[in-house]
């Protein structure tokens, strides 16, 4: 089974203050750590399951700047065959649309029996990448996939409905997964994995390289662009309870019982 | 000349940061402290992933790196948690680097694999009762009989005597030669060995997870084949891997007051004093300029120092001035740290008084300050 | 006449909410831009559907066929794209829901039309289309504007608009389904529900919920305990639940339980909106955050900045207390 996972290099912003640069169109970086996606994480560790248990490659690629590389690398520490980095300033304010196009442009000539992608970005949230690239590729896909079994030609999948509740679905491969969190465990990266992703090269292409033009990426060739970016309105006024952790809890206690909750 | 890591010390750094942060999280490392209990699941999982490893070769299991790199681990480690880290990082501690250079081939291969997988666990043992930093003679004697070695004596503040499987053990075995150090030798034994007894020393300052016990040995017979190296250069063995050690310990010390210092960091910017985030106040934002000022120093000292060991340039002056000045360092900015947490500070919850705590033994272990400054001097004196 | 379409969600015989909130919305947008706002249900036996949308529309496209039964986006895609064709519609419709997601992308991709995905908000200025959106977790919100086309895709957030109906009395249009053939690319096999605890959040009247900023396994026993010491009952955030540290039916937000409690103490939770879904209709919400613009602090009664470490233990304590019970 050869996979590809398509992984993207993104700010952890979970936990972290959020400030809005100086263009009012993005927020400000500095400071912020960089890592790979979360459902992206789980994306590749389903694809290096599978490798471990099927045989065959794992592929992973990325849209981003040179910063990419340490996420590629982690997925080459992890157990990814090789990697490809998509970079070029033309890429610059992409959408998921305009980067599934550039994704695409540079898979369609590799062979691949599994395409993996995470179920959506923790920065931008649009949760399309993978299926827009399976139907650029021309193949079926599913999201939100909680699990995958294979049985020859097809694949059958749990999707995450809502409510706790899942369907099962049969698809064809070759196939597009997008992968939710929870899928599994990812592993940590071993200082032998480390070992065997130094010696790895990873494959940059640019612009030239790929079949699309200047008018197929970045804000030219996407759906989306951004106008302007602001702190979210406030849909009910908080009370902040200040003080030291003992007065906060008393005050805290004499609000539940004071709403008869004891 | 460059300052920087390259891009796998970078990645090795990130991966360890990635482990000790999910794995050594502050519940276990308040736990661990208060149980004086070695974390026996936390060094296995990180053995596996070959962070205890890093400077084995790779024949035999370990990841074949230099001492750089286990610098980086070790700092990384001891920033997360100072007892945890400090545990795990010596739960294999100097069999292997022994062996490596002294051992025999048989010794290698016997040993060093179940260390470096976290299979077994190590101690060293070379201080007495009544030696610590002068160990020109041992009251420990090891004495031929036959082809078997009889040895005698005990031993004192032993990093994981009580958990170890394999020991190596500094021995007199020519008493009567001039000067002593001459006479004495490293014997390999194991657990097993009738006659060898670890007890458990309790409250500690500090590293209360890294376990410290006595060793006795009465009668103690080992087979001629389990000296290490050649006979009667025990001591010399002794000093140059304490050159090397050494450079981890800085590590240690580096990593705890970075540790520190981030917490201490963090507090100031969110605790609000008069109104305003007290980092606003320059007495306190100064000392956070300081702290940072000397970590940066004491690792740039400490990377120098281990670049010379991995260049093959051993430099045992650029070794006693990374850990003397590491160790310092560590124990102001941990203080300086809890003074920045007021009141808070001074309470077990808030962290920073363990880092305090840990960072003691930095300025006391593998040779203490003032033993490196007698090691700077006399460099000096040769040099100028 | 330009029409705006609505996508109807419907699985297991049930209208989902999100098509009447994007109803709503739908026809305010249809008044504005002077089109017609159009319900498109696609189904096997979904005539009672159609009579129910009516109500909501001006018209109600109705499309039946056996193989329609369950949702499948590879025979949605193709009836649908035959639609848009056909109706040429302003904009279409579709709830950001697992369904969506499923469907939007692919969908817009296939018919080259602009897709905006998640919108909270949807405006028209002049012909452009303007929507807002999240980023970031909610941390912050976007205002972007799409494409300019004549025909545009988006899928809305659950929950973004309320409901309001009006007896439209659509006129319910039946259209022949454009399947020819089998689609055998992707199937419906069946719904499943994993395995339960055993614990119904939804009934209970105090819950103490913990996301992320619990770190660790180890600290669930003592917020479960501060849970008990309210008589409640020990919810989460969906990363607990990938974890594996609490089992999936504690998992309060879009893909786990919708939940109003009297009470709801919100404990290292950030807020993001699939969370907030979940509880924000709770009779009162106490959030302990140490980041002060946790999205969770904009839908909170009451707010504390603060570790929530340093927290659970006094307050369990102060309850006790005040309860008269022994600690």
């Amino acid at each position: 089974m050869d996979v590809i996972v398509c992984v993207k290099h993104v700010p952890e912003t979970a936990e972290a203050e959020i400030k809005i640069d100086s263009t009012g169109k993005a927020v400000e970086k500095i400071g912020l750590v960089f890592d790979i996606n979360e459902s992206d994480d789980y994306a590749l560790e389903e694809a290096i399951r599978i490798k471990e248990k099927l045989g065959g490659t794992v592929t992973a690629l990325t849209v981003g700047s040179g910063d990419a590389d340490s996420t590629l690398r982690k997925c080459l520490a992890r157990g990814a065959d090789q990697a490809i980095r998509l970079t070029d300033v033309k890429f610059n304010g992409s959408d998921s649309y305009a980067t599934a196009k550039i994704l695409h442009s540079a898979i369609k000539g590799l062979s691949f029996d599994l395409i993996l992608t995470g179920a959506l970005a923790s920065d931008d949230g649009y949760t399309m990448v993978g299926p827009i690239l399976a139907e650029l590729l021309g193949i079926p896909h599913a999201t939100m996939v909680k699990n995958i079994e294979f049985s020859d030609d097809v694949v059958k999948v749990n999707r995450e409905l809502e409510g706790g509740v899942e369907e099962i679905v049969e698809v064809k491969l070759p196939v597009a997964l997008s992968v939710q969190t929870g899928i599994n465990e990812p592993r940590y990266v071993s200082i032998l994995g480390i070992k065997k992703a130094m010696r790895k090269e990873i494959k940059v292409l640019g612009l030239v390289d790929i079949d699309l033009s200047e008018n197929d990426v970045g804000e030219a060739g996407s759906w989306i662009v951004i106008e302007k970016m602001f702190v979210p309105p406030v849909e009910k006024q908080t009370e902040f309870i200040k003080g030291t952790p003992e007065e906060v809890a008393a005050k805290i206690a004499e609000i539940i019982k004071s709403r008869g909750l004891m | 000349m460059h300052f920087e890591l390259d891009e796998e010390q970078k990645e090795i750094k990130r991966a360890v940061k990635e482990f000790c942060e999910k794995e050594f999280t502050p519940e276990l490392a308040l736990e661990f402290d208060e149980k004086e209990e070695f974390p026996t699941e936390l060094y296995k999982k990180a053995a596996k992933l070959g962070f205890t490893s890093m400077r084995i070769h790779e024949d035999y299991d370990g990841q074949g790196y230099g001492l750089l790199e286990d610098c980086i681990v070790v700092e990384e480690m001891c920033r997360v948690d100072p007892g945890l880290g400090a545990a795990v990082s010596l739960g294999n501690l100097m069999v292997p680097d022994i062996l490596l250079k002294h051992g025999t081939e048989e010794q290698k291969k016997k040993y060093i694999p179940p260390l470096a997988k976290g299979d077994a666990i190590s101690a060293a043992a070379f201080s007495e009762p009544e030696h610590g930093s002068d160990i020109t003679r041992m009251d420990t004697t090891a004495a031929k009989s036959g082809n078997e070695w009889i040895i005698n004596g005990s031993k004192e503040f032993i990093t994981n005597a009580p958990l170890a499987d394999v020991f190596i053990v500094l021995c007199q075995t020519d008493p009567n030669v001039t000067p002593s150090h001459r006479g004495q030798s490293i014997f390999i034994m194991e657990k097993v060995t009738p006659g060898l007894e670890a007890t458990k020393l309790k409250g500690k300052m500090g590293i209360r997870p890294c376990i410290t016990g006595s060793l006795s040995l009465s009668d103690v017979k080992v087979n001629e084949n389990n000296v290490v190296g050649e006979l009667n250069k025990g001591f010399y063995y002794t000093l140059a891997l304490f050159d090397e050690t050494r450079i981890t310990v800085a590590a240690q010390a580096v990593g705890m007051a970075q540790g520190a210092f981030e917490r201490a960091f963090q507090y100031a910017k969110t605790r609000k004093q008069f109104g305003s985030p007290i980092i606003k106040f320059q007495g306190i934002s100064f000392k956070l300029a300081d702290m940072a000022v000397k970590i940066e120093a004491a690792r740039m000292l400490t990377h120098k120092a281990a670049w010379l060991f991995d260049q093959g340039r051993l430099d045992p002056m650029a070794t006693s001035m990374a850990k003397v000045f590491a160790g310092r360092v560590a124990m102001e900015v941990t203080d300086e740290a809890i003074q920045i947490y007021g009141g808070y500070g001074y309470l077990a919850d808030y962290h920073v008084e363990r880092f305090h705590r840990c960072a003691k033994i930095t300025e006391i272990y593998e040779g203490t300050s003032e033993m490196q400054k007698l090691t700077i001097i006399n460099q000096l004196l040769k040099r100028m | 006449m330009l029409e705006i379409f609505v996508l109807t969600e419907h699985r297991q015989g049930q209208i989902r909410d999100i098509t009447f909130e994007m109803l709503t919305k739908g026809r305010d947008l249809a008044e504005k831009a002077g089109a017609d706002l159009t319900a498109v249900v696609l189904g096997k036996d979904v005539r009672e559907h159609a009579k129910t949308l009516s109500e909501y529309a001006k018209k109600v496209l109705l499309v039946e066929d056996k193989r329609l039964e369950n949702f499948n986006s590879e025979v949605y895609k193709k009836v649908l794209s035959d639609l848009i064709n056909k109706h040429k519609p302003l904009l279409i419709m579709i709830g950001h829901t697992s369904f969506g997601v499923d469907l939007a992308p692919s969908l817009a991709a296939a018919l080259k039309l602009p897709l905006a995905s998640d919108c909270i908000n949807i405006e028209f200025e002049g012909a452009t289309l303007l929507i807002t959106r999240q980023m970031y977790g909610g941390k912050v919100n976007v205002k972007a504007t799409v494409r300019k086309v004549g025909c545009y895709i988006v899928t809305v957030r659950q929950a973004a608009f309320s409901v309001q109906k009006l007896s439209m009395n659509g006129e319910i249009i039946e259209k022949s389904s454009s399947l020819t053939e089998e689609i055998t690319s992707k199937r419906f096999i069946k719904y499943v529900s994993p395995p339960l605890s055993g614990v119904d959040i939804t009934a209970a009247d105090v819950l103490v919920g913990v996301g992320r900023g619990i770190k660790d396994e180890s600290n669930i026993p003592a917020v479960e305990e501060l849970a008990r010491s309210l008589g409640g009952v020990l919810a989460c955030s969906r990363p607990i639940v990938d974890k594996g540290w609490l089992p999936n039916d504690r998992q309060v937000g879009t893909s786990g339980k919708i939940v109003k409690p009297k009470l709801y103490i919100a404990l290292g939770i950030s807020g993001a909106f699939q969370h907030v879904l979940g509880m924000k209709s709770s009779d009162l919400i106490i959030a302990v955050n140490k980041d002060p613009n946790a999205p969770v602090f904009n839908f909170s009664d009451y707010g504390v900045v603060e570790d929530l470490f340093k927290l659970v233990s006094p307050l369990k304590n102060k309850i006790c207390e005040l309860k008269g019970h022994k600690i």
